[in-house]
């Protein structure tokens, strides 16, 4: 899990309104080696992005002045990486932040880990596309399973194991996306097309049958492909 | 019947009793008086002038005392007349015939002159009935305006009818399922028994008097009489009086049905006015309602989640303070937990709950709680038996995920650290059941259903982190998706928490995609 990304590069914008907060993300930042700032509103958060131009924007939702959920899209159109701070809760919340380019979200109250994970799973994903580098060529490792996404297969334990074409599609898409959880209409949309974003019966049915033959042998709680009830799929591949 | 005089029964009644002898006695007096006027004038004038005499005492009986007095006058007058004037004088018998016209004009006299004093007398009995109603219902419309509320406006219906038509008084109103029940009565009455109630409902139903002189005869003595409101009537009067064969006299129905139209529209008033009363209570009761929920989601997780961080991100520098930490850590987390809860149940109490069933996984559920609760896997072994074929299930995602959060926190919490056993499973009849098991103490029996009570802990867990509100939710969470929840003791030791995803809710596996 380390990388590409040289933390001491990578700028990050916090906005909350409780200082509290701010000062706890700061510090966290900080000791990882990021250059952090701060914002206490949607107002702030908008002058600062302008003025220090960000790699990252860590927003809490609700803000004093504006709905975090307006100013995202600007944030997310001037090329920041947004993570979203939100309740555990808001389920729709979190649905509609990542619809509309949040790039992951974290609940709170965090873990510390957590939000360095997030960051740079978002920063990693932020430079792929920056980079115009198709995440076609990669191969992809948890445990035991390898995914090759430029010969489209998939082995486990040095063994090919043939997953269904929808199934695969599931799972690349995933990869495509490793770290950040994508949500379920993205992905019923990507994979069965357009008027099947409610169709989740088809998510569900693909990972059990992704579960079944690469994760059979994983104890309870454990799988990498993680459901976030409500939200979507994450493929975590630091499991294993 | 003694104070029936308030209200004025059928018109056309005159003197009677001590009233009418005087008057017959006066009468006589009259005639008396006539024919000795008539003997002294005999010899200077006409026979025929002094008939006109008799005219006096037959106009006063026909007036003063009705048709019969008068017709008696009159023909007591003719007897008289004949008797001593007209010839032959001192017999009965008329000798010329004109003489008879005499006799017809003092009966017709008689005839007419009563009937027109009747017909005044009527108009005038009419009209100061008319006004005495008039100031009836004016004074029992201002006495309605000073009521409120709704005992009161029966109690005051009840003693103003009683007191006004001299009669035993019931006011019987629906309850909530629309059966009649005795609100007051003048005097006091028990209950309604079975011909009274039975009266009582179909008048109210039927919107039509029931009993004696009503729409529909009934076996009740009572006559009840329809309250009316604009969407049927609102509540039913009975009027009673064991002295009479019916309660009420021809005038009196009108004005009693006038006084309870009053009543409906004081009725309505009250109705209205409550209901806004309720409103603003409502009202303000949510507003209080979602002012603590915001309180506790916002003044309480703010300062948890920076506390909460703050332990996670510090790191211990001996064994000492790595206890202290842990300890410090595990406490932040029982209340964030507590204050997850709490906003849960307010929810829940106030319907804020949001559903949005869609397909789910219940092994993909359970790893999703598990995650939740233990991303490290610091909540123990776990075994986990669920059918390969399970068919999905319909439930709100986040509502599931918290009813298992909750469910296994329990079991892991009471459990006394041996293996947390998830298992789901199809029955015979297409449902699903989940089930969390562990090997703890188990429930005191009896205690199956007070366990998901609010702020049940049973003996001795009281210092096992719980906060009273997790299985209260997980039934709260579970009967508002659909599920059944129940606890038992499991076969071996332990407690056995069961969802059960009625079949209805049961979604079979499609072909694989």
């Amino acid at each position: 899990m380390t990388g590409q990304i040289d933390p001491g590069n990578a700028s990050v914008l916090v906005i909350d309104d409780d200082p509290a907060i701010r000062a706890l993300l700061h510090q966290t930042l900080a000791h990882a080696g990021y250059r952090v700032s701060e914002a206490a509103s949607a107002a702030q958060a908008l002058a600062q992005r302008a003025a220090l131009a960000p790699d990252l924007a860590l927003l809490d939702l609700g803000l004093p002045d504006r709905d975090g959920l307006e100013i995202l899209p600007q944030l997310a159109a001037a090329g920041l990486a947004v993570v979203v701070l939100s309740a555990r809760d808001a389920t729709a919340e979190k649905v509609a932040a990542l619809d509309l380019g949040a790039s992951d979200y974290v609940t709170k109250p965090f873990d510390p880990e957590e939000i360095l994970a997030r960051v740079r799973t978002a920063l990693r994903h932020r430079a792929r596309l920056a980079g115009g580098v198709s995440s076609a060529g990669a191969l992809l490792r948890f445990a035991d399973v390898e995914i090759d996404l430029a010969a489209r297969r998939v082995r486990k334990g040095g063994a090919e194991v043939h997953l269904a074409p929808k199934e695969y599609a599931f799972l690349a898409e995933l990869a495509a996306h490793a770290g950040r959880v994508v949500t379920h209409a993205q992905l019923l949309r990507t994979i069965w097309g357009p008027g099947h974003e409610t169709d989740v019966e088809y998510l569900r049915v693909a990972a059990r049958g992704i579960r079944r033959k690469l994760e059979s042998d994983r104890s309870p709680g454990q799988s990498a492909l993680r459901n976030e009830p409500g939200i979507g799929y994450r493929l975590d591949l630091a499991r294993g | 019947m003694s104070q029936a005089h308030r209200i004025a029964q059928a018109p056309g009644a005159v003197a009677e009793g001590d009233g009418l002898v005087a008057g017959l006695l006066a009468t006589a007096a009259l005639i008396g008086l006539a024919t000795l006027i008539g003997l002294t004038m005999l010899s200077r004038g006409d026979v025929a002038d002094i008939g006109l005499l008799y005219l006096m005492p037959v106009m006063f009986a026909a007036i003063r005392l009705g048709l019969k007095p008068g017709l008696a006058a009159g023909a007591l007058s003719s007897a008289f007349y004949n008797y001593f004037f007209i010839p032959p004088r001192f017999t009965m018998i008329v000798g010329d015939p004109s003489h008879l016209v005499t006799l017809i004009i003092l009966l017709g006299v008689a005839l007419v002159g009563s009937q027109m004093a009747t017909r005044l007398r009527q108009q005038a009995t009419q009209a100061q009935a008319q006004a005495e109603r008039d100031a009836l219902l004016a004074g029992f419309a201002g006495r309605l305006m000073g009521v409120t509320r709704r005992d009161a406006l029966w109690d005051l219906l009840a003693q103003e009818v009683a007191w006004l038509f001299g009669v035993r008084v019931l006011v019987a109103a629906p309850d909530a399922r629309g059966i009649v029940d005795l609100v007051a009565a003048r005097p006091d009455h028990g209950r309604l028994d079975l011909l009274e109630a039975a009266a009582a409902q179909w008048c109210l139903d039927s919107g039509r008097a029931a009993g004696p002189g009503g729409a529909v005869p009934t076996a009740s003595e009572w006559l009840f009489l329809p309250v009316p409101g604009s969407q049927g009537p609102l509540a039913v009067v009975g009027v009673g009086d064991p002295t009479a064969d019916l309660p009420l006299h021809g005038g009196q129905a009108p004005l009693l049905e006038s006084l309870l139209a009053q009543a409906g529209l004081a009725l309505a008033r009250i109705a209205l006015e409550e209901e806004k009363l309720a409103m603003g209570r409502v009202q303000e009761r949510e507003r209080l309602r979602s002012a603590l929920l915001s309180s506790i989601g916002h003044d309480l997780r703010t300062p948890l989640t920076t506390v909460l961080g703050t332990l996670r991100a510090l790191r211990p520098l001996n064994g000492q303070q790595a206890a202290a930490l842990a300890s410090a850590r595990s406490e932040a987390e029982r209340l964030e937990r507590f204050v997850a809860n709490l906003i849960e149940m307010v929810r829940l109490e106030i319907g804020a709950l949001q559903r949005e069933p869609e397909a789910l996984d219940l092994a993909e559920a359970c790893d999703a709680a598990l995650d939740h609760l233990a991303p490290g896997g610091s909540i123990g072994a776990i075994e986990q038996a669920v059918a390969a074929d399970l068919p999905l299930v319909l439930a709100d995602p986040r509502l599931l995920h918290h009813c298992l959060i909750n469910l296994i926190d329990n079991a892991a919490r009471h459990g006394g650290g041996s293996a947390i056993r998830l298992e789901a499973q199809a029955d015979a009849q297409g449902g699903v059941e989940l089930a969390v098991c562990d090997r703890g103490p188990g429930i005191p029996p009896g205690e199956e259903t007070r366990i998901f009570e609010m702020f049940t802990r049973l003996e001795g867990s009281d210092r096992q982190g719980g906060t009273g509100l997790g299985l209260a939710i997980v039934k709260g969470f579970a009967e508002a998706m659909g599920l059944r929840v129940s606890a038992a003791n499991r076969a071996g030791g332990g407690a056995r928490f069961v969802l059960f995803i009625p079949p209805a809710l049961v979604r079979p596996v499609a072909a694989e995609a």
